[in-house]
């Protein structure tokens, strides 16, 4: 189905959300009033690693307005310990306490809270709170972390290595045998954290009375995380209702059950108060949640042209001090899914994870960040041995319409992409012959500039058949009602969790197309366990796929119905020669689309009210519901180029021109999509060049403030230059695709690679980030002397 | 610690408190004052969505106490909509898709109603260094460059407040 064929899908529709937020009017966690409600303040450990002693909190205790201190025993009493063991190979099962108990494993565990009157309050009672330590030593780094005499994170495994999975396909030992080079490259990514503009937070309000917990917490996953809580908590599913009002960003800080929620939730319980909590911005940089740490190697056998034989990776992840999520979740997509457009069967890989004393590792906006600037960075490192133009390789290698559908060696499908036409549409857009004169001339007079390109395969909707391929516990699919009151009023909801996406617009026109009404008219209910129905929610980038199709095809349930009834009105037939548009009625007679006299409110009258006119045997109402499963897995597809400029003399780096080429099938709203891809850059940008977490030698995280942990401003970023293109899915509703994750992965590479082809004269290669300018001029005063000071021809 | 009676003036109106000496702007207005459109990002400095206006000029309320502020006039991002209209600037954002969550918003807004009325033909460099003050993690900054830039516009040829 083209564009072309939707009414509403498409349209560039203002947002829905838009007027409460500028006007101040947004409902953030914050922003809820609750009567008599205690506020919550974590103590968290000085150190990285120590053994709890004891815990005097009488002094706490004492002070004014104090309500109550536990500790991590107190909340073992009350909560079920987490246990993260699910059935994959290699895969070490742990455990976690609610709060802990005996041993602090980062610099900002907590192990204890304060509840008193008010924030000011609890934070001071807090710092009296006295915790005797026993220090341990304590393992920051991921090599050393791997050494067998290195302290150990978890005592109950045998070593840091918490996770380890190989797979080989076809013969790659053969291949490298064969090649005419192999040629190897590295790339380290930096550990980075989410920062959402809105720390995490919750309120919960236990009625004692009917034995119901009321959570409100910013959440992009409310009814997993309404299991996670109940589970822990020991309570029925049913005796919690999950509230995600307007969330400040998530980025997938947002999804797991945190150990400072849950402790919160049974406070309340335990005390029968109201308790909320608001982390500071400290604790959201140093004990929220953590990603992006890894570190590859990978092994390319090549023909003399260039022509890619076989490819071997091997990433390692330092998975910080505790798994929320299964610690193979993040790097085993990455392997998965490495080769992306380019055509190689025979592959191998070695996917390591491994604790530290540093806070636990998420998924981030885009998890698998990484995957195209190891692949693309490889391709150009191929180029740099064999002295090959590196857009010749990569058109060399690289699939074509007429390999499609292709398997890639891990037995991933590949469908409806087109990244040959993404590919040749940046290149042209950005004049790669004209770039190649150009920096010539600029190297004549000494200046540094360099072009990266960067084609992502972008991972978007996971079905439940990927999960259970990639050996990750989960569903993938998606539940959507749709309901018509008896004014024709329209309102629909689904099981995402909005973090300021734009789904109540985006939404809304899937909805439309599906019914036949104005986007306009359709109210979009998200965020709340008793409204929604039970969905996966909002990760990776389903919301569109998962969550936009399965209402689509609800909304076409409800029109399917509303026009049987019209047609039982109207004396008709069937309802084949009936449509609505713009919740009207249209007949058709030859080729002519005509009024029929009836609108969606008359029909749903009807329905309601005066279901003896209904068709025979149709039960009365328009009420829908529907759940949909994803194919396996549906791939957008994009090409970034980002051309720079390198002063040689300070290694500062300027971005000089950013362009997108991307094809994400049927977009529902392109004003959302749009939104999605700049922010994702962004972030793909950011955390190259500016964001890093660091720790030191003994665990300390030095990192705990915004001046300290650098997100990039307007004033370093780029205007984004987007050329969109819409191949539709042929095997997802109304052809979508899914996308808000690529972003990151070309950004991250196609800078990297514009770096690297800006250093090429200086014949040496950034293989590690964040590019900071005292990396870069360190780079260049290792290469060969001169570099940008003279021709290199 | 003992609390004081104090009167701040925010948008217009007179609002007689009772705060601690230490609580800061930012909390004052979010929970005496009852007006929570100016969010707390980092309480400290950077991130700029507590922004409001003190006589005039942007000012970060989480660096401020509210005892500081008697006698000044403070505005925040609830007084820029006149009834059910926008300003020139809310409208650009709407327009220019220059919001996603939302929760940086109030505090661009604030900064920009002042920016624009002291610069009222602004280039693209000066609304970045501007808006470098403003932390948004969503957006990437592209359109709501878009956004200032339109609204300067439309003040310049006198548009005002617009209706749905």
């Amino acid at each position: 189905m083209s564009g072309a064929d939707f009414r509403y899908i498409g349209q560039p529709l203002p947002r829905k959300e838009d007027r409460r937020f500028l006007i101040g009017a947004g409902c953030y966690i914050d922003d809820i009033e609750v009567p008599g409600v205690l506020h919550a303040c974590f103590v968290r450990s000085p150190h990285a690693h120590a053994r709890i002693v004891a815990i005097d909190a009488e002094a706490a205790r004492a002070m004014p307005g104090v309500a109550a201190v536990f500790t991590g025993r107190d909340v073992a009493r009350w909560t079920a310990r987490h246990r993260m063991a699910p059935p994959i190979e290699g895969l070490h099962p742990v455990e976690m306490d609610s709060l802990p108990v005996e041993r602090v494993r980062f610099h900002g565990d907590p192990v204890a809270c304060v509840v008193a009157a008010d924030r000011y309050l609890a934070e001071d009672a807090a710092e009296q709170v006295l915790v005797d330590y026993e220090v341990l030593p304590a393992v920051t780094d991921l090599r050393r972390a791997l050494d067998p005499e290195a302290p150990r994170v978890d005592e109950t495994l045998g070593s840091n290595l918490v996770s380890h999975q190989q797979a080989g396909f076809g013969d790659v030992e053969a291949r490298m045998r064969e090649a005419f080079r192999v040629v190897e490259a590295r790339f380290s990514q930096h550990r980075q954290t989410h920062v959402p503009i809105e720390t995490r937070g919750c309120i919960a309000v236990w009625d004692a009375g009917r034995e119901h917990l009321t959570f409100h917490v910013g959440s992009q996953v409310p009814h997993p995380y309404r299991g996670m809580l109940a589970a822990r908590l020991r309570l029925a599913e049913s005796q919690i209702t999950v509230i995600s009002p307007d969330v400040g960003g998530g980025f997938g800080q947002k999804i797991t059950l945190y150990r400072e929620e849950l402790a919160v939730a049974a406070i309340a319980r335990e005390l029968k108060r109201p308790v909320r909590w608001r982390e500071d911005r400290i604790e959201n940089l140093s004990a929220s949640a953590q990603a992006r740490e890894q570190t590859c190697r990978t092994r390319a056998a090549v023909a003399a042209d260039g022509r890619l034989l076989a490819l071997e990776l091997e990433i390692t992840e330092d998975f910080g001090a505790y798994c929320f999520y299964p610690a193979n979740y993040m790097a085993r997509v990455v392997a998965m899914i490495l080769t992306g457009p380019y055509r190689v069967q025979d592959y191998r890989y070695d996917v390591k994870a491994v604790l530290t004393n540093k806070v636990g590792a998420a998924p981030m906006r885009a998890p698998m960040s990484i995957t195209s600037w190891v692949m693309e960075g490889t391709m150009d490192a191929i180029a740099r041995e064999l002295q090959l133009d590196p857009m010749a390789v990569r058109r060399l290698n690289m699939l074509e319409t007429g390999d499609l559908p292709y398997r890639m060696a891990t037995g991933e499908v590949l469908r409806d992409i087109t990244p040959r036409e993404t590919f040749e549409a940046a290149l042209a857009a950005v004049d790669y012959e004209a770039f190649r004169a150009r920096q010539l001339a600029a190297r004549a007079q000494g200046r540094l500039l360099g072009l990266g390109i960067c084609n992502v395969v972008e991972s978007t909707t996971y079905g439940s058949a990927f999960y259970k391929s990639a050996g990750i516990p989960g569903s993938g699919h998606e539940a959507a009602w749709v309901r018509i009151e008896p004014s024709g009023a329209v309102s629909a909801s689904v099981g995402l969790g909005a973090t300021g996406q734009g789904y109540e617009t985006a939404l809304s026109q899937a909805v439309a197309e599906g019914l036949g009404v104005l986007p306009s008219a359709v109210r979009i209910l998200l965020g709340h366990t008793d409204i929604a129905p039970y969905g996966m929610g909002s990760r990776g980038a389903r919301g569109g796929t998962a969550g936009g199709g399965v209402l689509y095809l609800c909304a076409c349930d409800a029109r399917a119905k509303v026009l049987a009834i019209a047609a039982q009105v109207l004396g008709l037939a069937g309802g084949g020669e009936l449509r609505m548009v713009d919740g009207r009625i249209e007949r058709r007679e030859g080729d002519v689309w005509s009024d029929a006299g009836l609108a969606l409110a008359d029909v749903a009258r009807l329905a309601y009210l005066d279901p003896l006119v209904l068709p025979a045997g149709m039960p009365p109402g328009l009420d829908f519901s529907r759940t949909f499963d994803p194919p396996p897995m549906t791939y957008s597809n994009a090409t970034h180029a980002c051309e720079v400029e390198l002063d040689p003399a300070t290694g500062a780096l300027r971005l000089l021109r950013y362009v997108v080429a991307e094809d994400c099938g049927t977009v529902l709203s392109p004003v959302v999509v749009q939104g999605q891809q700049h922010g994702a850059v962004a972030m793909g940008l950011s955390g190259a060049l500016f964001e890093q977490v660091v720790y030191d030698e003994n665990g300390q995280n030095l990192t705990g403030l915004l001046s300290d942990y650098l997100v990039a401003t307007a004033a370093e970023l780029p205007d984004f230059e987007i050329i969109p293109m819409h191949t539709p899915s042929r095997h997802t509703p109304a052809g979508i695709k899914g996308m808000a994750e690529g972003g990151v992965m070309g950004a991250i590479g196609a800078v990297t690679n514009a770096v690297n082809d800006a250093l090429a004269p200086a014949r040496v290669v950034a293989e590690r980030q964040p590019l900071t300018p005292v990396y870069l001029r360190g780079l260049l005063r290792s290469g060969r002397p001169g570099a940008g000071k003279e021709n290199p021809t | 610690m003992e609390r004081q009676n104090i009167r701040l003036h925010v948008n217009g109106r007179e609002h007689d408190i009772e705060v601690a000496p230490r609580k800061l702007l930012s909390d004052a207005l979010r929970e005496d004052c009852h007006l929570t459109g100016t969010h707390v990002g980092c309480e400290h400095g950077v991130c700029g969505a507590c922004t409001v206006l003190v006589d005039g000029r942007p000012a970060r309320s989480c660096l401020a106490f509210a005892v500081q502020m008697e006698g000044h006039e403070i505005r925040t991002v609830e007084s820029v909509a006149e009834a059910d209209r926008l300003s020139p600037l809310q409208q650009a954002l709407h327009e220019e898709h220059g919001l996603q969550c939302g929760f940086c918003t109030p505090g661009i807004v604030m900064t920009f109603e002042a920016f624009l009325r002291d610069h009222p033909d602004p280039s693209d460099e000066q609304i970045r260094e501007a808006l470098s003050g403003n932390l948004c993690r969503c957006t990437g900054y592209h359109n709501i460059v878009a956004a200032i830039r339109k609204a300067a516009r439309r003040l310049r040829e006198g548009e005002g407040h617009v209706g749905r």
